[in-house]
């Protein structure tokens, strides 16, 4: 009887775990298995758990296609600049408010954090006439002006407990030494909270490379897309070609994954101890 | 759905106690402004802007293509009086209860099961990730297919356990269709809550655990009394939070259902976006969203209020 008291809550404890497991995997296992069949077994009557005939079409097919190409590069390159430049924008923000005195500061934060809540579905009309008053639908550039809207105050408030975090005892020293405020801000600070500032940039990218609603009101010619808006306009028609568009959504993940797994791995670990001695 | 992505950290950190050093000043110092002001100028030159332009022209009949033509409160009138419009806050209202109740249920249990020891703990946690990893509309296009009428496995599932005998048309019918939006936005959103809630429960010292047990407290009681009472702001701040987001909810409905059966899962940004882009009347579409803008602050208010709350202990 006692065992059984011992026993029965890990028991309860494994069978919640594996629950939870499935239900995280199996849409995911969905996903890969469907990306690897053909056509024709993807619409059989009876689904099959393991692809019958194990083909790479559906990722040729994708790959191929010259529109999917341009899509992605217009998502890496949209991606990369906006959080490139989000960072620099975003990093003295977060040094100010968190290591200087200033008028207005604690309602300065309060804005960050009021504009990093406010959602995209109030603010895509507004910015979908301002593109459009400046003659920038239908290009990709229009997505470089609205997508700081959201990465910027992200990045601002997700970056002040990074830069909080560098111990002020570094900083005094370097103006000790004669560094100027300049100086202590990017060869001192920025230096020290990069594990930080790489980590937000991943998760910002992540936001960028994944935006629906902008891209659909802006991107409407089917030659310049981004892979969100690409992977949904592939569904047309009666039969949709779920082998290629799971193949798409596999390829769309693959950036993402990669730099979580980048951000787990490498940027683990303290990089500020032994900055200062005593 | 963008940024549900500070997970291990929802509410971030608000600066209240700056360095001793950063206070030793003489003069009025410059610098603070100075590097302040390329945020400043997007965040009134481009946001603000936006807004306000936004919010002019919700009083206008401003299609797309046309000149705006003020006509004072026409959009609100009509909106207010407009049957669809008041299904589709209904809608949304429903919608973002359930998903919430669901979220907060399947997170609080992924929480407190990762909290436990076991073989692979770190491998698990990351496993249960990665829904809420991936992009939102890989996600959505994945649970589409799952859900799909012509082959896909949900009905294929129920067929052989024997709940149904013939396809079942997911988004043909009213209360369907709404489990598939639920379905995608829990699957989706709960990882969130988790993460959240676990950070939480994993700074409550055992010390607590261990007094309670001496004084003879059953499992219930412990967890009633010391665990939830310190997990209560935690999981008010990322509900408010998630609450925000699924109010606002767009691709997963759209993609999933389009908003039918019959306006059944047209939740407001489905409404606001085909008044604006399908029926190409933008100045109704802003409407739509100012109307939502007093709500939505307020929210926002209560989480800023909360978050500086929490970090100023």
């Amino acid at each position: 009887m006692k065992k059984m008291h011992k026993i029965l809550p890990v028991v309860v404890h494994r069978i919640v775990l594996i629950f939870y497991i499935l239900c995280a995997a199996l849409p995911i296992y969905w996903m890969i298995n469907t990306s690897f069949k053909t056509q024709g077994e993807i619409y059989s009557k009876v689904p099959t758990i393991f692809p019958k005939e194990f083909v790479l079409t559906n990722y040729i097919t994708v790959l191929s296609d010259p529109k999917f190409l341009i899509a992605i590069k217009n998502s890496l390159m949209v991606a990369v600049v906006v959080v490139f430049i989000s960072i620099m924008i975003a990093f003295p923000v977060a040094y100010s408010l968190t290591r200087r005195q200033f008028v207005g500061r604690r309602s300065y934060s309060k804005l960050i954090l009021f504009c990093y809540l406010l959602p995209s579905s109030l603010m895509y009309l507004p910015m979908y006439m301002v593109v459009s008053k400046l003659g920038l639908v239908n290009h990709t550039a229009a997505l470089f002006l609205i997508y700081p809207a959201f990465t910027l105050p992200y990045c601002c408030w997700i970056l002040m407990p990074h830069v909080g975090a560098v111990p002020t005892s570094i900083e005094e020293a370097a103006v000790m030494d004669g560094c100027g405020k300049i100086g202590v801000m990017y060869r001192i600070v920025f230096r020290l909270a990069l594990s930080g500032i790489v980590s937000t940039a991943i998760f910002a990218f992540a936001n960028c490379w994944g935006e629906y609603l902008y891209a659909l009101v802006t991107l409407t010619s089917s030659e310049q897309l981004t892979v969100p808006i690409y992977l949904s306009n592939l569904i047309v028609g009666d039969m949709f070609p779920w082998g290629e568009i799971m193949a798409g959504g596999v390829i769309a993940c693959v950036p993402v994954f990669l730099l979580y797994m980048f951000s787990a791995g490498f940027l683990s670990g303290d990089r500020n101890a032994g900055g200062v001695k005593g | 759905m963008r940024s549900e992505k500070s997970a291990a950290n929802p509410a971030g950190s608000a600066p209240d106690r700056l360095p001793t050093a950063a206070k030793k000043k003489k003069g009025f110092d410059f610098f603070p402004y100075l590097i302040n002001i390329p945020m400043l100028l997007y965040l009134f030159g481009v946001m603000a802007f936006a807004l306000g332009w936004g919010l002019v022209t919700s009083f206008t009949n401003k299609t797309i293509g046309t000149t705006a033509v003020f006509n004072g409160l026409t959009n609100y009138k009509y909106l207010l009086t407009n049957p669809d419009y008041i299904q589709s806050i209904a809608v949304t209202l429903k919608f973002t209860l359930l998903a919430l109740l669901f979220k907060l249920l399947f997170g609080t249990g992924m929480a407190l099961t990762l909290n436990q020891k076991f073989p692979c703990r770190n491998a698990v946690r990351a496993l249960l990730l990665i829904p809420w990893s991936l992009p939102n509309i890989v996600a959505v296009l994945n649970w589409k297919w799952i859900f799909s009428n012509n082959s896909g496995i949900a009905n294929y599932i129920l067929k052989s356990l024997g709940i149904v005998d013939r396809d079942v048309i997911w988004t043909g019918v009213a209360g369907l269709a709404l489990i598939v939006i639920l379905v995608a936005d829990v699957w989706r959103g709960s990882p969130f809550f988790g993460i959240s809630i676990l950070a939480k429960l994993q700074t409550i010292s055992n010390d607590y655990y261990e007094a309670a047990m001496i004084d003879g407290a059953g499992p219930f009681t412990r967890f009633f009394k010391i665990t939830i009472p310190f997990v209560k702001d935690t999981m008010m701040i990322t509900t408010l939070m998630s609450c925000i987001w699924t109010l606002n909810s767009f691709e997963t409905v759209w993609l999933l259902t389009g908003g039918g059966p019959r306006g059944a899962t047209t939740v407001m940004n489905v409404f606001s976006y085909k008044t604006a882009m399908s029926q190409m009347m933008i100045g109704r579409g802003l409407a739509v969203s100012v109307i939502a803008m007093p709500f939505l602050m307020i929210l926002i208010q209560i989480i800023s209020r909360k978050t500086m709350k929490k970090n100023a202990e």
